[in-house]
């Protein structure tokens, strides 16, 4: 079935495509700011600091690039990202390169093992077997509606745009798979829904990095860390501050608590 | 007569593509994967998103349904027996792909995109991907250097 091309703006554009995918529309009707196309690519790849990046890119305000989604469905591609990040950042550009190199990581590990990327590629280091992880992803999580200001927020961010930045995809993943024991597959598909850079293979294989699938240790991290890096705007207003706030701790004691039958050896640094 | 077909997907959806830079005049689709999209239950902002880089690809067609019977009733359409494609390491295209040529009994020719780094085969053969730095660290010096090939 041919469809449409010819649109006056964005609005018209949105209206066909509510008409066209009525599934979709009805299940996450929202609509990114984020636009699509070279153009757009190309401004945020004018905009890049590759010296800014490397320095303030863990916070949640830093400088990243916004190219994920870009790069993703190919309207730009690696080479030139790297290039321009050269010419740029010269040897600040180090950290930026890399995080592209990442991706052409991903994309090779996709190659050689295809549909692979949902099962484990190696066995969990977190003492617990992969039965212990419930299969479905609760609608609390998915909703925003567990409560927690931090995990709620990014929730709603990746619904309404599509987009989160790649700590709070690290403190999500970590929180549903650790702190919710739900198996990683199930985190997974729900990003690949929502986000404009969704990747079966950087997505799906970065959530088995946390689960330990794909890494000598799980990723888990705690309340000091997300607070530093977000500046505490969610926990400022979080009912579960100074009650109940399932990530506070030192790292010693949020791993007795999360993997008590995990194999110590596994988690020295 | 075109002959040629340029089939657009997912994962290089760059008006500069190197499909298209060979067949500049060539008619070309792509087609939204109706599986693919109940699989992965996409959302409108997704689709939205991939919608508006297409419409920045002077004269695409876009179509919905089935990739391969929709690229076959385009290609029927405009006489066309080859279709030519960028390269894509998705599952979903090889099957694709090979429901084209074996299904349809059209030609498919992949392109290849320009590479983050340059390796001969034998190189990317012997990358060890069992974890990135082992990847990374005989690539790093190359990857952070302009030029890459040491032609002089």
């Amino acid at each position: 079935m041919k469809l449409k091309t010819e649109f006056n703006d964005r609005e018209e554009l949105i209206a066909y495509l509510q008409e066209t995918f009525p599934d979709a529309a009805a299940r996450s009707p929202e609509i990114s700011e984020t636009p699509g196309g070279r153009k757009a690519a190309e401004a945020a790849l004018a905009q890049i600091k590759p010296e800014r990046y490397a320095a303030t890119r863990n916070h949640l305000n830093g400088a990243v690039t916004h190219l994920a989604a870009y790069l993703r469905h190919g309207v730009l591609t690696l080479a030139e990202a790297r290039r321009a990040a050269l010419l740029r950042g010269g040897k600040q550009a180090e950290k930026l390169v890399t995080e592209f190199a990442w991706r052409d990581y991903w994309q090779r590990v996709y190659a050689q093992i295809g549909d692979g990327i949902w099962k484990d590629r190696e066995s969990l280091k977190t003492g617990w077997r992969p039965a212990d992880y419930a299969e479905a992803l609760p609608d609390d999580i998915a909703q925003g509606a567990t409560g927690l200001r931090c995990m709620d927020g990014f929730a709603d961010e990746l619904r309404q745009t599509g987009y989160l930045h790649n700590h709070a995809r690290m403190w999500m993943a970590a929180y549903v798979i650790h702190w919710r024991r739900i198996r990683w597959q199930a985190g997974a598909a729900w990003f690949l829904e929502h986000l404009l850079d969704g990747d079966p293979a950087s997505n799906n294989l970065s959530w088995q990095w946390v689960a330990s699938a794909f890494a000598v240790k799980p990723y888990y991290f705690n309340r000091d860390n997300l607070e530093q890096f977000t500046d505490g705007v969610y926990c400022r207003d979080c009912q579960h501050y100074r009650n109940g706030c399932p990530f506070e701790g030192t790292y010693d004691e949020l791993q007795a608590r999360l993997f008590p039958r995990a194999d110590e050896g596994a988690f020295k640094r | 007569m075109n002959d040629v077909l340029v089939w657009l997907h997912g994962d290089c959806l760059n008006p500069h593509g190197p499909a298209l830079q060979a067949h500049a005049d060539a008619p070309r689709v792509f087609v939204f994967d109706e599986a693919l999209l109940t699989q992965y239950r996409l959302s409108l902002k997704r689709l939205a998103f991939l919608y508006e880089c297409l419409l920045e690809i002077p004269r695409v067609e876009i179509r919905k349904g089935d990739v391969a019977a929709e690229l076959a009733a385009a290609a029927r359409e405009y006489d066309c027996s080859r279709i030519v494609t960028a390269e894509s390491v998705a599952p979903r295209f090889a099957q694709i792909r090979a429901a084209l040529q074996r299904e349809y009994d059209l030609t498919v020719e992949v392109v290849a995109l320009e590479p983050f780094i340059e390796l001969s085969s034998t190189e990317a053969a012997r990358l060890d991907l069992k974890r990135f730095s082992r990847y990374w660290n005989p690539l790093k010096a190359r990857a952070l250097s302009l030029n890459q090939s040491f032609d002089w």
